[in-house]
């Protein structure tokens, strides 16, 4: 089924009264399939990045993304979707900081730090020199994301990286999970631990590259980390830690979409998904709370 | 099948300026408990890890297979790093190590991670979380991965260091019962009396091979002394030779 077919088939429930009446904008109903596309690959993954400590490097690639369609559009890439700057700045950025992790005696946090500085440096002269070329606020679509500006070309994109995402991350997630617990053990186990862990670093890049139009650069980061780290917070087993961070960020992401059109709110598409997803990291911090004192 | 012999010849390990291995040469018999015994910083841990190919060496470490191909090989590290609020079972930690369906999906039950558990006496406990055992029952859990599957060589690097009493007297099963399958052990330990009554051999290491030997005959109180001094007297063949 095309994303043609597929639009007027929700259009046409939404006309119907079988759903949300924003739905009978195509906009909205692209926006949505884009929500319920990446939100469970980014849950999932998720789970990784917080066992793994990449919280921060989450957050890094995502405002690296900032640089990168900075440097597409001074480039000649349209506006609307400079996919090959923004997929080759994120990646050499994160690529170059897990090869210098690897190299230098810095912690983690301060090789990002610097990197990220850096890049947000570059990012913002770059955006100086566009602000006389093009429009400036439409680089907040880009900033915090919008609904408005997802078409076809962004949902194929969204499709690709979302099935490429889950088709590797499901069979290696042991291995990826066993990688961080204690490498020489992994390496006993036939895990190739470098190689993984640049793989690793690649699948949350793209994952997050794919999904700053919808959720903005500087938020996107946070779709990686807040749902999962709820589902820590509630979970006692590692199948309840996944379900829970797919199921968390997946309604993070379409309350976040529709909820703003729904009580017509001026509230731009990434904010509403991160504040719906703080909500629910909130929830889940006091149903701790609330079960620990039932514990005694 | 049962385990394998290991030849270790002249074996060199430097990191930077510093060397941690200097010429070892060292033959573990196939299917015997062999202990590497040493100081801090002596490189008994560095030793493991060249074996297991993952410390760049010079000189040979070979693996000589009884069968037509290698084996199983299982490790048992001194520790995990991991967060210890992290929402993962007992047998969660298993399958993430000995199977491929993801974890999350729930035990593959042909693993049967409950026998292995039943083995190290923590039967019961499997769906415990992890982060919140004792530091001897992670221990446990961390021997009971290297029976899945079961082991021709097993190396561990100080299992016993945060055992209690019960834990001990399991681990001494359990290395019965693996020497007696014909498994090979080689074994870092830092209590010289368990060795003294485990061990079907033993090695003193401090950066160079001090001694090699049967426990009892080994583990006087003069090689001891020499052994964990901080700088090592001349070996006997050095001793000769000048």
């Amino acid at each position: 089924m095309s994303f043609e077919a597929l639009r007027a088939l929700v259009q046409g429930w939404a006309g119907a009264g079988l759903l949300p009446a924003g739905l009978t904008h195509g906009f909205l109903v692209n926006a949505l399939l884009s929500g319920l596309v990446i939100g469970p690959v980014l849950g999932g993954l998720g789970t990784l990045v917080v066992t793994k400590r990449l919280a921060f490097f989450s957050e890094a690639v995502g405002h690296a993304a900032l640089t990168g369609v900075a440097i597409g559009i001074l480039v000649g890439e349209p506006y609307t979707g400079p996919y090959a700057s923004l997929f080759g700045y994120c990646l050499l950025f994160a690529l170059l900081v897990n090869y210098t992790r690897n190299r230098s005696n810095l912690t983690a946090d301060t090789l990002i730090g610097v990197f990220l500085s850096v890049s947000l440096a570059l990012g913002a002269s770059l955006l100086l020199i566009l602000a006389s070329r093009v429009n400036i606020h439409i680089l907040e679509n880009v900033l915090f994301g919008s609904v408005l500006t997802v078409d076809d070309r962004d949902l194929t994109v969204l499709l690709a990286v979302a099935v490429g995402v889950t088709a590797l991350m499901l069979p290696l997630f042991n291995r990826l999970l066993l990688a961080s617990f204690n490498p020489a053990l992994a390496r006993v186990r036939g895990v190739p631990v470098k190689g993984l862990d640049y793989l690793f670093i690649v699948l949350v890049t793209v994952v997050t590259v794919a999904s700053v139009k919808i959720i903005g650069a500087i938020l996107v980061g946070a779709l990686l980390v807040i749902p999962a780290a709820a589902a820590r917070v509630v979970a006692s087993s590692l199948r309840g830690f996944f379900l829970l961070s797919v199921a968390f960020a997946s309604v993070a992401a379409v309350a976040g979409i529709l909820l703003p059109v729904q009580l017509a709110l001026p509230v731009p598409s990434g904010g509403a998904i991160i504040l719906a997803a703080g909500l629910l990291f909130l929830g889940a911090l006091l149903a701790r709370l609330f079960m620990k004192g039932e514990e005694g | 099948m049962t385990g394998p012999a290991i030849l270790f010849d002249r074996v060199d390990l430097t990191l930077g300026r510093t060397v941690i291995l200097d010429g070892v040469s060292l033959r573990v018999a196939a299917g015997t408990v062999h202990a590497v015994v040493g100081p801090n910083g002596g490189g008994k841990s560095s030793l493991i890890r060249a074996l297991l190919g993952q410390a760049p060496h010079r000189g040979t470490i070979r693996l000589d297979w009884p069968g037509d191909g290698p084996g199983t090989v299982a490790y048992v590290p001194q520790s995990v790093e991991f967060d210890r609020g992290l929402p993962l079972t007992v047998e969660d930690f298993l399958a993430v190590l000995c199977q491929r369906r993801p974890a999350f999906l729930g035990p593959d039950r042909r693993m049967n991670y409950g026998a292995a558990l039943d083995r190290v006496g923590m039967a019961g406990k499997a769906r415990r979380r992890f982060g919140a055992l004792s530091g001897g029952e992670r221990q446990r859990v961390l021997l009971a991965q290297a029976l899945i599957p079961a082991p021709d060589l097993i190396v561990l690097d100080e299992p016993m260091t945060a055992l209690d009493e019960a834990g001990i007297a399991i681990f001494e099963t359990l290395l019965a019962e693996l020497s007696a399958a014909g498994t090979t052990v080689l074994w870092v330990e830092h209590d010289l009396a368990q060795v003294r009554r485990l061990a079907t051999r033993v090695t003193g290491l401090n950066r160079r091979v001090l001694f090699d030997g049967a426990p009892l005959e080994m583990l006087s109180p003069e090689r001891v002394f020499d052994l964990f001094s901080a700088v090592p007297r001349r070996t006997e063949a050095e001793r000769i030779a000048s």
